[in-house]
């Protein structure tokens, strides 16, 4: 009951808004207006999915190295150690990790002050911390703990028989991966994939915060049009904006539980 | 064997100094205000005598802890009633709670703002509707933090125990449910106080009048960026500490007897984020 009051309510008039036009009636304009290539919006969508499919990608391969490499470990209680931290780290997030890192590797921040030292200064190279490269680093942060949690019981299932099966049977390293290893990973990684791809995609605070609106992105843009930055007249562009994420959502969402049925059959 | 080890040991440095060197430079940078000056604590005097710091911080935890009475007040007496008469609404009760998984929040916004855009000011435009709001952000742990605490116990032998002893319900509730699904409980609470105190999109867009310590953080930038660094680490710290509360609390379950071994691996996976897979389907 209480959900439906704050939660399905407002999402579903979101639905609904999207197609009121202006005046009232019910209309696709609000839709037309976001293809609309002399808008912004469709560049909007373009570099928000940009920036959401690369750092899942980059978050997936790095996280799902590092799993493995944890999972070798011998330190039972480091690797505990280890989940418990990434369960705190993936939790991090907003704005007082956009500040850690203007700290860091801000223009005056710690690490550029000494690479410029260095006579290095990746500010000079076209590298700015304020940008899409820049949020895809800041993301990482919390991303990364959030794919060696999700992928530590696939890669943990991966049972040592297996390895040592296929050693006998004269496989290398290489081979155990390629044909035995990845295969079997395949379909949790993707849902991994998904996972980190929606939390990036939505993530709203971070974004703001470090760009300032710069970096054209789906929710900065639904966000300027709540604080009153654009034209008034275009009341219901907020709605529909809102409504493609839920469309994008819904879509990696299907995606991940078709993906989730294959994987389950592989933990047992 | 030998390239195996080095293959771990490179690995794990790497990833460990990706977390570690922004928490060492930002508190770095915030000592120095600017690189080989000298140590000083004057970003943290000077940013912790801001102006409306105070005010915000009021406010921030007004609204998240009353978000943790509402959430309470909730879930404990539904999630119970629900074991107890109608154990199969709980299958529609969990897919319900993981729905602000998928939902991004800055579409609620809209979707709030929308809604609620006739409602008398005292509801939308006050921390009221923003705690309220942060009862369904923090739902999907929530509800599993209290979900796994009531699963651990014998609902039903406890509660019948109880009556047959003439205990009512209050007592019930009081004396017997509540010791024993403590824990839970404070899981619960805790992850609900730290998702509170953190959050900014609701905060920043719904009520930007009355502006909560991260909306306030945001601003500070515009003082000095020294200060808000300064702040920050002081944020972390705190947001860190409440969450590794909740992790000790889950490993202190495992040592009482009632709950079983994957008590706290569940505890530990809602506080990572539960995986959406009833969401759609």
């Amino acid at each position: 009951m209480f959900v439906a009051l704050f939660l399905v309510v407002p999402a579903g008039s979101v639905m609904v808004e999207a197609f009121r036009a202006n005046t009232g009636g019910l209309s696709l304009s609000n839709i037309s207006e976001i293809l609309n290539s002399s808008q912004p919006y469709l560049q909007d969508y373009i570099s928000s999915l940009e920036l959401s499919a690369v750092s899942a990608a980059l978050a997936g391969v790095i996280g799902l190295t590092g799993t493995i490499a944890l999972v070798g470990s011998p330190n039972r209680v480091f690797r505990r150690l280890v989940s418990s931290a990434c369960g705190v780290l993936a939790n991090t997030g907003g704005v007082p990790l956009a500040f850690a890192f203007i700290g860091t590797v801000g223009n005056t921040g710690i690490v550029t002050s000494l690479l410029s030292h260095l006579g290095f200064n990746p500010y000079d190279h076209g590298f700015t911390l304020y940008s899409a490269s820049g949020l895809v680093i800041v993301y990482l942060y919390f991303l990364l703990p959030l794919t060696v949690l999700l992928m530590l019981p696939p890669v943990e299932a991966l049972r040592r028989e297996w390895r040592e099966a296929a050693a006998t049977l004269g496989a290398d390293a290489r081979t155990f991966w390629l044909k035995v290893g990845l295969p079997v990973l395949a379909p949790p990684v993707v849902a991994t994939f998904m996972v980190l791809f929606m939390d990036a995609f939505a993530a709203y605070a971070t974004a703001e915060v470090l760009t300032t609106g710069v970096v054209p992105l789906v929710p900065l843009a639904i966000g300027q049009l709540l604080q009153g930055n654009v034209v008034a007249n275009e009341v219901h562009l907020g709605d529909a904006l809102g409504f493609g994420m839920v469309i994008v959502v819904v879509v990696a969402g299907a995606f991940y539980v078709v993906v989730q049925r294959r994987t389950s059959r592989w933990l047992r | 064997m030998i390239r195996n080890r080095t293959f771990r040991y490179v690995t794990l440095t790497l990833l460990g100094l990706y977390v570690i060197i922004p928490m060492y430079a930002s508190v770095q940078f915030s000592l120095q205000s600017g690189y080989h000056s000298k140590l000083t604590l004057n970003a943290y005097t000077q940013g912790l005598a801001q102006a409306g710091l105070g005010h915000s911080v009021v406010i921030s935890l007004e609204v998240s802890f009353g978000a943790v009475a509402a959430t309470l007040l909730l879930l404990v007496p539904t999630i119970i009633f629900v074991h107890l008469r109608l154990p199969g609404l709980r299958s529609v009760l969990e897919a319900v709670s993981l729905l602000p998984l998928g939902i991004p929040a800055i579409v609620t916004v809209v979707g709030t703002l929308g809604t609620y855009s006739r409602a008398p000011t005292w509801f939308i435009g006050s921390p009221l509707i923003l705690a309220l709001l942060y009862v369904t952000l923090a739902l999907p742990y929530s509800y599993r933090a209290i979900d796994s605490g009531v699963r651990s116990i014998d609902l039903h032998t406890l509660v019948e125990a109880g009556r047959s002893m003439g205990a009512g319900w209050r007592m019930l509730f009081t004396r017997v449910l509540f010791p024993n699904i403590r824990s839970g409980i404070l899981a619960a609470a805790f992850l609900t106080l730290a998702l509170s105190l953190g959050e900014y999109t609701f905060a920043s867009l719904i009520l930007p009048s009355t502006p909560t310590f991260p909306v306030f953080l945001a601003s500070v930038v515009t003082t000095s960026t020294y200060y808000a660094v300064a702040l920050s680490v002081i944020a972390l710290i705190v947001t860190w500490g409440l969450l590794v509360a909740i992790s000790l609390i889950g490993s202190g379950r495992r040592g009482s007897a009632a709950a079983g071994d994957g008590a706290d691996e569940e505890l530990l996976s809602a506080v990572a984020a539960p995986h959406p897979t009833e969401l759609v389907a």
